[in-house]
C-alpha cells in the first residue's frame, strides 16, 4: 500500500492506494493515485517539501510524485522565525 | 446578594451557548493533535519516541557532517540546538507558515534535517552561541 500524508492544522490528511491494483489499472485504484498525484502538485506550488520515507531506508527529498513509494510526506513551507 | 446572583444566574444561561460556539475548536484541534502523534509514532523508532518523551527533545543527527546533532523540543516555540562534538554551539529558529500540531513540528524538522539539511539551515535563523 502507498500513502500520501500532508501536513496541515487538522494534522495529517491522507490518502491511500494500492500499487498491484494501480498496475492492474484497477478504476479505484487509478482515481485514489490521481487524487493523490493531484494534491502532491497542489502542495507543492504552494511550497511544500516532499520526502519519501521507508522504513530502515534514509529519508528522501522528492520532487516528483513516486506511487511506488510506501509512504510520501509533504511538508508544509518553513520559513526563519 | 442579588447582584452576585444575578450575574451566576446570567453566566449559568450563557455557559452553553459559550460550550456550543468553542466546542467545534477544542474537538477539532486535540483530533488534529491525535493525528499527528500517530505521524509521529509512525516515523521514530522507540528509542527516539522514549527520548521525546523522557527528555522532552529529539536528537536528529546530521547526514553531512559527523559529530553534529540538532536537538528538536517537543514543545512549541523553542529553539533547535545544534551540537557538535556533545558542545552547544548555535540555536536555529524554523517554523512552518502554517500552523501545525506540536507532533508534526516534530516530524517536519526530523525530516529537513535528515533529506533537506541544507535548506533546513538556509531558511534557519541563526543564533551563535558565545562562549
Amino acid at each position: 500500500m502507498g500513502m500520501l500524508r500532508v501536513m496541515s492544522r487538522r494534522g495529517d490528511d491522507r490518502v491511500t492506494w494500492d500499487e498491484q491494483k494501480f498496475i492492474a489499472r484497477d478504476p479505484e485504484a487509478m482515481a485514489a493515485v490521481r487524487e493523490a498525484e493531484r494534491i502532491f502538485a497542489q502542495e507543492q506550488a504552494k511550497g511544500a517539501t516532499a520526502f519519501r520515507v521507508s522504513p530502515g531506508k534514509p529519508t528522501e527529498r522528492i520532487e516528483r510524485f513516486d506511487q511506488t513509494a510506501e509512504q510520501i510526506v509533504l511538508v508544509p513551507r518553513v520559513v526563519g522565525g | 446578594m442579588i447582584t452576585t446572583l444575578s450575574w451566576f444566574v446570567i453566566a449559568l444561561a450563557l455557559s452553553p451557548i459559550l460550550w456550543l460556539l468553542i466546542q467545534p475548536y477544542i474537538r477539532g484541534w486535540s483530533r488534529a493533535e491525535r493525528r499527528a502523534a500517530h505521524l509521529l509514532r509512525d516515523m521514530l523508532t522507540p528509542e527516539q519516541c522514549h527520548q521525546l518523551l523522557w527528555h522532552g527533545y529529539l536528537e536528529v543527527p546530521s547526514p553531512s557532517a559527523a559529530g553534529r546533532v540538532y536537538r528538536v523540543p517537543r514543545a512549541r516555540g523553542g529553539f533547535v540546538q545544534v551540537i557538535e562534538n556533545g558542545k552547544a554551539v548555535m540555536r536555529l529558529c524554523v517554523q512552518p507558515v502554517e500552523r501545525l500540531p506540536d507532533a508534526d513540528v516534530v516530524v517536519l524538522h526530523k525530516l529537513m534535517i535528515e533529506a533537506n539539511e541544507e535548506h533546513y539551515l538556509q531558511k534557519a535563523n541563526k543564533y551563535f552561541c558565545i562562549e
